[in-house]
């Protein structure tokens, strides 16, 4: 008889995990809460660094899941841990004997209106980073109405403590500049402003990104922390910073406001956390069981993460951990 | 002895003679002792006091002294507070009982003995007749002559056998209380120091020993119910009067102990308390942290404890050595490192000045430690000037710095003011000189006046006649400290009320139960508790915290502490949440820029300004 | 060692031997979080004094740091103490007990 493998999370990360755990022909089945599959990727446009369509990548994604038992518009009610399986009930009254569990609940993003001196949900003008995102797939967005100056504030939620998160959020920076080189593009007029702690352009191609943005952009890059917005009298934003380089502070008006918004451990893995008393670090996102060998591992046996359920990651990221953990099951069931 | 007694009797018929010849016996040295020691003590304090004050605030007391109003508020205020302690009462009754029992009982029994020795025998009020003794051992002096008692003297036998049982009941719970406090509703008391056990230990034996001396004597010296029943049982059970003499001598000396203690000890409160009553009434201030007024309050400290439960710090038992009650002992004993750091810990909230039964301000004590080590610093404003003066208009709305960080406040309030047809210009849109009161309460006074002065001079030539404030913080100080001609000053939850209750604007009701937080600079530090309740009534339902209004629980935001780390304020915030939660609001509302954005990085359901709601639910006309 | 006379200007140089590390020690001894800084320009961005006038904790932590107390001194005299720094500082630095910690740890010659 196949064994039972439940996927909590049907991101990225568990729809690469599923197709792989499918063809080493075990009984596949992933719970969705949302009704889209493919988690924050689906709301996507393009990808940093080479502007890829999320489209393209979301597709292959996709294209492997038949064979696969997908539970959409469904939540995980309870967990028990029996001898050598979990007992999983479902929101939809479906009880499952899972012999492995992988847990793919990913992240949330931070709520921009908890950093109240940023304005978002008081001026009309700021928005996040994710309704940006929305407006280059959809071209619609009443609050983007040809801005003629436009601001990105890097590490909104991330590395603050006033937020409650200290970690960096990784995939920000690359991000905002990303965004801020696509809204010149549609807007080639605009003064485009990028105010920064510290940019972070680690990975492959991610350095050239930034360098395009510096030379076919002209994107003004700020090192200094947002501190306050205001409006003045024609609604238009005032930001407050310091340009650190000059030690000066700094004033300049806006058409728009983007913020940043960092990731933060999704409230979905929040309830699985409590059903299984599992370990969180400081962060919030799960613990593994140690930080470097056996990153897909918790400390439950059968129990296993992938993706940015264990704090912010890339999207290649998530799904080679996606693959790992896949092969860490098969391990683990066939032992 | 007897021969003795039976010679007076039959030369003087009168009701009451003097029993002892030169009316003097040795046992009363050791309390002769200790009352003298006390009353030097206490007339050297006042001397240094009075020498430590400025020349004006001297001028201000002497004047006190003769002004009626003020003489007739120094003794309900004594009465009240020292003997009947009406504040105690009126938090834990059964602890007021026990302070009043023997605070007020022992007064009872120094009056009347001396109105007993002034009606029977009042050659002896005279210092060289022994008046320092003799009515405090009025009963071992005299006898009584059974034949002739009138009503009047068992009047006063029962009066001070009753008196004497009051008192004793009061010591009995004060021992129960060290017991177990907590049935009595505290959940810390002080630890004592040793002079704080001398004195409790003799002041626990001086009211047995007393009814036990007069119980010896009752069958001479006359008693009532309770000391002519023991007096007749001791005279059965030792068959003799031998232990006549030791009580007596172990009263006196259970008094010359508490006397000599007491300086030394938290009881000195009992004659120090009336001291700085006639100071406060005088309108007397801390301005020095141990000398001067201050160390009248110091001294007027009764440890009793009631600030250690108060103290927002000590929500999850944390800090409690934070507490005001050690803050004043280590400043009695002058340990500079503790009192700094009480000092620079303290978030200046006010709890414990609010509930103080002595009425300590012991906040004001910390900013002027502060001020000892951080006034001297430089500090240069030359440049901080307005731009430019506001235009002219009769509202003028001060922003303040930390609404600049909660631009939902400014935004709602100017909605208001649109709303109710106000004529307004913001003070401080784009530039904003601080109010200075964050620089008072670190002791930086006198940068504070510097910038005081700046925003008056601005505020006067802007020609408005009314101020609105949206930060407590602000409010606080430019009500107490700006002394602005011809403008009222009004916190928005006052404007927000006057205009909900004038009818300019009006208000749609949500079904939501809401909860108010009152600001510490708003509630206890302004005593704004009512408006913005009114101003929530028209909202939704109003919900009560379990600690409100004077006992509000601090945010834990506040600009008060200087060094309280970040972990710490946020059980203090957990505290005061959980507080807040106490009846299942469904928001929390709160009307100061601090208290919100502290609240809501913590609260698990919705925090709002005053101001947000109203602006959301205004009927728009 | 001959002197040409080249020294008359002082140096715009940052010269790190200039750095007092005793009293450095002393200061981070009261106000251990002046560690924690890691020069975003929160603080120099809301501050209400830096409107004004020169005001910078962050410049004034640097300036230390580089053996310059003095100017770290001036950056700090026009600060009102609002506290609006604390509020936003992202690594929960206690920026007003750091200024006067700093007041007092220089100011004493």
């Amino acid at each position: 008889m196949k064994k039972n493998v439940l996927i909590i999370g049907g991101g990225p990360s568990g729809l690469e995990a599923a197709t792989i755990l499918k063809k080493f022909n075990y009984n596949v089945i992933l719970v969705e809460r949302s009704s889209i599959l493919g988690g924050h990727l689906a709301k996507w446009d393009r990808l940093f660094p080479y502007m890829e369509p999320a489209k393209e990548t979301l597709d292959v994604l996709l294209s492997n899941i038949d064979g696969i038992t997908i539970f959409k518009d469904t939540e995980v009610n309870s967990i028990n841990l029996l001898d050598k399986s979990y007992n999983v009930i479902l929101s939809n009254g479906i009880t499952i004997l899972a012999d492995a569990l992988l847990i793919t609940t990913g992240f949330d993003l931070f709520q921009a209106e908890k950093k109240e001196e940023y304005g978002y949900g008081i001026y009309e003008k700021v928005i996040t980073s994710a309704e940006l995102e929305e407006y280059f797939k959809t071209l619609n967005n009443n609050k983007i109405d040809n801005p003629k100056k436009i601001g990105f504030v890097h590490c909104v939620g991330s590395r603050d403590e006033k937020a409650a998160n200290r970690a960096c959020s990784k995939v920000c920076c690359a991000t905002a500049v990303k965004q801020a080189c696509e809204i010149k593009e549609k807007y080639p007029d605009a003064d485009v402003y990028c105010f920064y702690m510290d940019l972070r352009m680690f990975g492959r191609g991610y350095e050239d990104l930034y360098l395009k943005a510096q030379k076919d952009y002209a994107i003004r890059f700020i090192r200094g922390r947002v501190s306050e917005v205001s409006e003045d009298i024609n609604k238009s934003l005032v930001i407050k910073a310091e340009d650190t380089l000059s030690s000066k502070p700094i004033r300049v008006t806006l058409d728009l406001l983007v913020l940043m918004s960092g990731m933060r451990p999704s409230s979905g893995g929040e309830k699985i956390k409590k059903m299984l008393n599992l370990m969180t670090e400081d962060d919030g996102f799960f613990s593994t069981k140690d930080s470097i060998y056996s990153l897909q591992h918790s400390k439950l046996a059968g129990l296993f993460y992938a993706g940015a359920a264990t704090g912010p990651k890339t999207l290649p990221d998530s799904l080679h951990e996606a693959r790992s953990a896949a092969i860490q099951i098969h391990n683990y069931l066939n032992n | 002895m007897k021969i003795l007694t039976s010679n007076i009797l039959q030369i003087s018929p009168s009701e009451v003679i003097d029993r002892i010849p030169d009316s003097y016996n040795n046992f009363v040295i050791p309390f002769v002792i200790g009352i003298t020691f006390i009353i030097l003590y206490l007339s050297i304090g006042l001397i240094r006091i009075i020498y430590h004050l400025e020349k004006e605030e001297r001028i201000t007391l002497l004047k006190s002294l003769f002004k009626p109003k003020i003489i007739i508020k120094n003794i309900k205020d004594i009465f009240n507070d020292c003997l009947i302690h009406t504040k105690i009462w009126k938090r834990k009754p059964l602890l007021g009982y026990m302070h009043s029992s023997i605070a007020f009982g022992w007064f009872l029994l120094i009056v009347l003995g001396h109105i007993e020795v002034a009606l029977f025998v009042p050659k002896h009020l005279s210092i060289s007749e022994g008046s320092l003794f003799y009515p405090i051992f009025y009963r071992f002096f005299v006898w009584v002559n059974p034949e002739h008692v009138t009503l009047r003297g068992y009047f006063f036998f029962f009066l001070m056998d009753f008196v004497l049982l009051y008192i004793l009941s009061g010591v009995a719970l004060a021992m129960f209380k060290r017991v177990r406090s907590l049935a009595l509703g505290m959940r810390h008391t002080t630890k004592p120091s040793l002079a704080d056990r001398f004195a409790l230990y003799s002041l626990w034996a001086i009211f047995p020993l007393r009814l036990l001396a007069e119980s010896f004597t009752a069958d001479l010296s006359g008693g009532s119910f309770l000391t002519i029943p023991m007096n007749y049982i001791f005279h059965n059970f030792f068959g003799n009067s031998l232990n006549f003499m030791p009580t007596w001598w172990l009263y006196s000396t259970c008094l010359g102990i508490f006397f000599l203690a007491m300086p030394f000890s938290r009881y000195m409160h009992i004659l120090t308390e009336p001291l700085l009553i006639v100071f406060r009434n005088a309108g007397l201030k801390v301005t020095k942290p141990r000398v001067g007024f201050a160390e009248a309050e110091i001294y007027a400290c009764s440890s009793c404890g009631l600030c250690i439960d108060a103290c927002p710090m000590n929500v999850k038992k944390k800090n409690l050595k934070f507490s005001s009650v050690y803050f004043i002992r280590f400043l009695r004993r002058h340990n500079t490192k503790k009192i700094n750091a009480i000092a620079n810990k303290c978030l200046l909230c006010g709890k414990c000045f609010a509930l103080c039964p002595v009425g300590i301000d012991s906040p004001s004590i910390r900013v002027a430690q502060r001020k000892t080590n951080h006034n001297k610093y430089e500090y240069n404003y030359n440049q901080i000037n307005y731009s430019s003066i506001p235009k002219q208009s009769k509202t003028l709305y001060f922003a303040g710095c930390m609404t600049q960080l909660t631009p939902v406040i400014l935004n709602s309030l100017e909605n208001i003011f649109k709303q109710a047809g106000e004529d307004y210009t913001i003070l401080d849109k784009d530039e904003v000189i601080c109010c200075g009161r964050p620089l008072m309460l670190s002791g930086r006074e006198e940068a504070a006046k510097e910038l005081i002065n700046k925003n008056k001079k601005i505020i006067q030539e802007s020609g408005c006649n009314k101020l609105i404030l949206s930060c407590p913080i602000c409010y606080k100080i430019f009500k107490e400290e700006y002394h602005l001609k011809n403008i009222e000053v009004l916190h928005y939850s006052q404007y927000i009320n006057s205009l909900l209750e004038n009818n300019i604007i009006q208000v749609k009701k949500e079904d939501k139960k809401i909860v108010y937080h009152d600001p510490c600079d708003l509630g206890r530090g302004s005593g704004i508790y009512e408006e913005p309740r009114n101003v929530l009534k028209s909202i939704g339902e109003l919900v009560k915290a379990d600690k409100e209004r004077e006992e509000n629980i601090c945010c834990g935001g506040s600009l008060g502490s200087l060094t309280l780390e970040q972990k710490d304020r946020n059980i203090i915030t957990e505290g005061a949440i959980s507080s807040l939660m106490a009846n299942h609001p469904d928001t929390i509302v709160t009307a100061c820029p601090l208290c919100y954005k502290t609240i809501r990085n913590n609260s698990p359901i919705d925090v709002e300004d005053l101001s947000e709601i109203i602006s959301r639910n205004i009927i728009k006309k | 060692m001959i002197e040409f006379g080249f020294g008359i200007s002082p140096s715009s140089r940052i010269n790190l031997d200039d750095f007092d590390k005793e009293k450095w020690n002393k200061l981070v001894q009261i106000e251990p979080e002046i560690l924690q800084c890691i020069s975003c320009g929160s603080c120099c961005a809301s501050c209400s004094g830096g409107v004004f006038q020169n005001v910078s904790l962050r410049s004034a932590i640097l300036n230390i740091r580089n053996g310059k107390t003095d100017s770290a001194m001036e950056l700090l005299k026009g600060c009102m103490l609002c506290g609006k720094c604390t509020m936003v500082c992202p690594r929960n630095i206690n920026t007003r007990n750091l200024i006067l910690s700093i007041y007092k740890t220089y100011s004493e010659k």
